[in-house]
């Protein structure tokens, strides 16, 4: 099995990818309009919530923190996956990850953009939210830099500029084909704006793959940092449950875990609606499923250190938390989590289910589920069952508005994400063409098979 | 002394050598090889490269200055910006936490970096750029391009190397 | 600016504030409550709605647990061998433990909860922004947040109620946290009072509304840094040292005899409440 065939021509890669530009499926418009109620649904929550007050989310005093936080940790988690495919597998030479990059790095973007949104909208005082900015004032007070909020802050404002930066200087190229071949209108005149003059010479080529390559190597430190400091978030308090030295690794694995999970989703969803059949292939969506096992695996394994960790310590109030999880109100949750992050991704050892697509996508689906259990279940249980005696039996389960607001980041995400793809190549025509050339000459040269080579590359 | 400019195109890389070959070898008044071509390709090939010749790239440096100005000033910056202005005591804790003012560091190392990289990406390649005076959309598909700039004696000849090497297409500048 | 100077400056902050620094002074303010002696009454808890314009949020509100009480009186039931549970019950009033070294503090993005150079854990209302992360990480869970903006909400204070509300005292709207604070308002009035003087504030001339209201005088508040405290005498009779996470009396073997303790002190927070255990056999 090839990852792309090797006689595609370069302008039929030209025309299929511009075609998604045009004219999807109808598919497309039934996406964005449900993508669009949803949104509206959270908006209007949240409005309600921003004249009326946080009391409304149904959060109570010992219980501060709900699904915000939580799914929070899940936006911020999918995003990492976007960078593991186009910086750390560019960095690795794996040519597979070529047609499936840019949508998987517009994730991280958008899905950081929501990130952003929870961390805002979960404030007590959203209007005043620029206090936490570090900008010379009048007032002569700075924010308080050992908070570990602060750090997010840095880190996700770094790591979106970065990641935006990153997917657009890769897709200067493409969006120079855009200019050339879009009818005049105001996208042309977009495209001719973005695309900065660029004509592919060899003085551009020469510095735009350096570029490339160190913003790479930037991104990879970077991303691991981000979700690292969304852990110190937890690990930096000293609540049972949350004050573990393994949580910044448990969390960056999660966080490849998921997006993984969401690439696959995505993969799926983009090759119907966008008719990219000949670009985003069975034998890449294998090797992307494979990976999502590998990690599912290490996740599960972090997960078994960690409560063994807790287990065999003497620490009443952490082991106390985790007898909670797995026995108290929380408990269908944590099974559920654990059936859907560790039991669920077993069905992938099979071989005759990893080029199954409705299997896959069923798969992958409840992967995303059980990962976002997995923030929900980090955040919440901590609270109901912490050191202090009055906060335990202290359940609380989310209002409505909460759940809305949630549902409607949802919305906001696949809204940005399909206006996106429908706006830029989602498929990065440059370097499928570098893929399918590299494939011919090898075919040229040694008239060897290709698969043998290609696989090798892969492992 | 008008210069004039020309763009030939070409199926593959091969021939695209080869015209370069060709140009380099072949003495041409008013014809400068160095300066007054460019290739141009669909994809990013290092084999044009290797048969134009190395040429330095200075992206890197942007970089390496970018990430330590980003890192010191950020810490220089924290750091009094928590030593001056309204101190906030925390219990347990210095008013200069070192750990703490670490993680922003690390952070802003790498803000520098990047952006600073990307400035350096902007200069280096001259974008945003002027489109140049012959420009052909068959570059953005499949073909290589190959523009030139000559004065006007030099401009027959280079037509004949190029249909030499079986060009696809020789567009030429209206004169002047 | 000389560079010795700068360097001064730098030795300053970079001490740790402040068990590592000097102690403080001329104030340093604690509490110590004897649970032998408090009956459960709740005469606390209402002289600080009183005097802190704590909102009374009503029955539905309280039953999702948005209840605003800085000062609350937790019941526990000792069931051991009793005919009736309720005999066993104990109490213990619960407020903020003025941290020496608090988890809330370092957390905040804003700082809008610091350190004082009394030896407070202050709460800056209009800095705060309601990231509610103070509250996540305080062990005792002692933190309120307005839920809602109740000044404005129905039937917390009906119109005539308010001339009830104290004057020294905000009220609080919308999306900040707020916590007990050894009633500042109070001890700011006294330390200025006595600055003018020329003098510190002495022993029993300020007092927080909790102690003021307690009927069986189980809570004595004042400065521990002044020898001539019931504060002071207490923690040194009970062997309860401010700046330890573990009391050398603890240490013996056996343990000790003696009634004082902290809560969770060996999470290093260092509380400025020393709680006296109780030895009465039952709560009536």
């Amino acid at each position: 099995m090839k990852d792309i065939r090797e006689d595609i021509a370069w302008a039929k890669i030209n025309q299929d990818v511009m075609k998604s530009l045009e004219n999807p499926r109808p598919m497309y418009w039934v996406i964005l309009f449900f993508a669009a109620l949803v949104l509206a649904v959270g908006i209007g929550c949240e409005v309600y919530q921003y004249r009326t007050g946080m009391g409304v989310a149904n959060l109570d005093n010992p219980h501060v923190w709900g699904l915000y936080i939580g799914t929070f940790i899940f936006w911020i988690g999918m995003s990492h996956s976007g960078t593991l495919l186009s910086a750390i597998l560019h960095l690795m030479h794996a040519d597979w990850r070529k047609p499936i990059y840019r949508f998987a790095e517009a994730m991280t973007t958008f899905s950081l953009m929501t990130a952003g949104l929870f961390v805002l909208m979960h404030l007590g005082r959203l209007w005043q939210f620029y206090y936490a900015v570090p900008y010379p004032n009048e007032r002569w007070a700075w924010p308080n830099f050992q908070s570990p909020l602060i750090w997010d802050a840095m880190a996700m404002f770094t790591y979106l500029s970065s990641s935006v930066l990153f997917l657009f200087i890769g897709m200067i190229p493409d969006i120079a084909i855009a200019r050339d071949n879009m009818h005049s209108g105001w996208r042309k005149k977009l495209y001719t704006l973005l695309a900065l003059g660029w004509e592919g010479t060899d003085r551009q080529w020469r510095n735009f793959r350096m570029t490339y390559l160190t913003v790479a190597c930037f991104l990879i430190p970077l991303a691991v940092s981000v979700h690292s400091i969304v852990a110190s978030d937890f690990a930096v308090s000293q609540q049972p449950g949350w004050h573990v030295t393994s949580f910044p690794p448990y969390f960056v694995a999660g966080a490849l875990y998921s997006g993984c999970a969401a690439i696959i989703t995505l993969f799926i969803i983009l090759r119907y609606v966008f008719k990219f059949e000949d670009y985003m292939t069975l034998p890449i969506l294998k090797k992307v499923v494979r990976l999502t096992f590998a990690i599912a695996m290490v996740w599960t394994y972090l997960n078994c250190v960690e409560f063994a960790s807790v287990w065999y310590s003497h620490d009443a109030a952490s082991k106390g938390v985790l007898i909670q999880k797995m026995t108290g109100a929380y408990a269908p949750f944590w099974w559920a989590m654990i059936f859907c992050g560790s039991i669920v991704p077993l069905i992938f050892a099979v071989k005759r289910f990893q080029t199954n697509i409705p299997v896959i996508f069923a798969t992958s689906l409840l992967m995303n589920l059980g990962m976002w259990l997995e923030r929900w279940m980090i955040v919440s249980p901590t609270f109901s069952h912490g050191y202090y005696p009055w906060t335990w039996d202290h359940d609380q389960w989310p209002s409505m508005i909460q759940w809305g607001i949630v549902f409607g980041s949802f919305g906001w995400f696949t809204l940005l994400f399909m206006v996106f793809c429908k706006m830029f190549p989602s498929v990065s025509m440059y370097e499928v063409k570098e893929m399918v050339y590299h494939r011919s000459l090898h075919l040229k040269q040694n008239g060897t098979p290709v698969e043998q080579t290609v696989e090798q590359g892969v492992h | 002394m008008s210069k004039r400019h020309l763009l030939a195109l070409y199926g593959d890389f091969d021939q695209a050598e080869a015209v370069v070959k060709e140009l380099r070898n072949t003495k041409i008044t008013g014809f400068d090889v160095n300066d007054d071509m460019i290739v141009k390709s669909p994809i990013e090939h290092p084999e044009v490269e290797k048969f134009l010749g190395e040429k330095p790239v200075y992206v890197q440096w942007f970089t390496l200055i970018g990430a330590v100005i980003g890192g010191s000033l950020g810490f220089l910056g924290i750091s009094s910006a928590q030593a001056n202005f309204f101190m906030q005591m925390k219990g347990g804790k210095p008013i200069v936490p070192l750990p703490a003012n670490f993680v922003l560091t690390y952070e802003l190392f790498i803000l520098g970096g990047v952006y600073i990289t990307v400035l350096g990406f902007l200069i280096c390649s001259g974008l945003p750029a002027k489109r140049s005076p012959l420009y052909n959309a068959k570059v953005s598909v499949d073909n290589i391009g190959i523009l030139v700039k000559a004065e006007e004696a030099a401009v027959a000849v280079l037509k004949a190397i190029f249909a030499k090497h079986q060009a696809i297409e020789i567009q030429e500048e209206a004169g002047k | 600016m000389s560079v010795t100077n700068l360097l001064d400056n730098w030795a300053e902050v970079r001490h740790f504030h402040p068990i590592d620094d000097k102690p403080h002074d001329p104030y340093k303010w604690a509490m110590s409550i004897d649970l032998d002696a408090c009956i459960g009454c709740n005469a606390c808890a209402v002289a600080c709605y009183a005097e802190n314009n704590l909102p009374v949020v009503g029955r539905e509100k309280f039953q999702h647990g948005q209840v605003m009480h800085w000062m609350r009186i937790e019941r526990y039931w000792n069931e051991d061998d009793r005919e009736f549970p309720d005999q066993g019950a104990e109490f213990l009033p619960m407020m903020c433990q003025q941290c020496e070294a608090a988890p809330c503090e370092t957390v905040c993005p804003v700082g809008a909860t610091n350190h004082t150079q009394d030896g407070l854990n202050s709460q800056i209302y209009n800095r705060c922004i309601g990231s509610r992360y103070c509250s996540a990480n305080c062990p005792y869970k002692v933190r309120y947040f307005n839920w809602y903006d109740y000044p404005t909400t129905d039937n917390v204070w009906p119109a005539e109620m308010n001339y009830q509300l104290n004057p020294d005292v905000t009220v609080r709207g919308k999306g900040v946290m707020e916590k007990c604070t050894f009633c500042v308002q109070r001890l700011r009035a006294a330390e200025v009072t006595a600055k003018g003087e020329g003098r510190i504030v002495r022993e029993g001339e300020v007092q927080t509304a909790c102690q003021q209201s307690c009927p069986t005088n189980a809570i004595s508040f004042g400065n521990l840094v002044d020898p001539e405290s019931r504060v002071y005498k207490q923690w040194k009779a009970q062997q309860v040292d401010l700046a330890k996470d573990e009391q050398e009396k603890d240490k013996q073997e056996g343990g000790s005899d003696l009634r004082g303790y902290r809560i969770l002190e060996d999470l290093r927070t260092y509380p400025s409440v020393m709680y006296l255990e109780r030895v009465r056999e039952s709560a009536v």
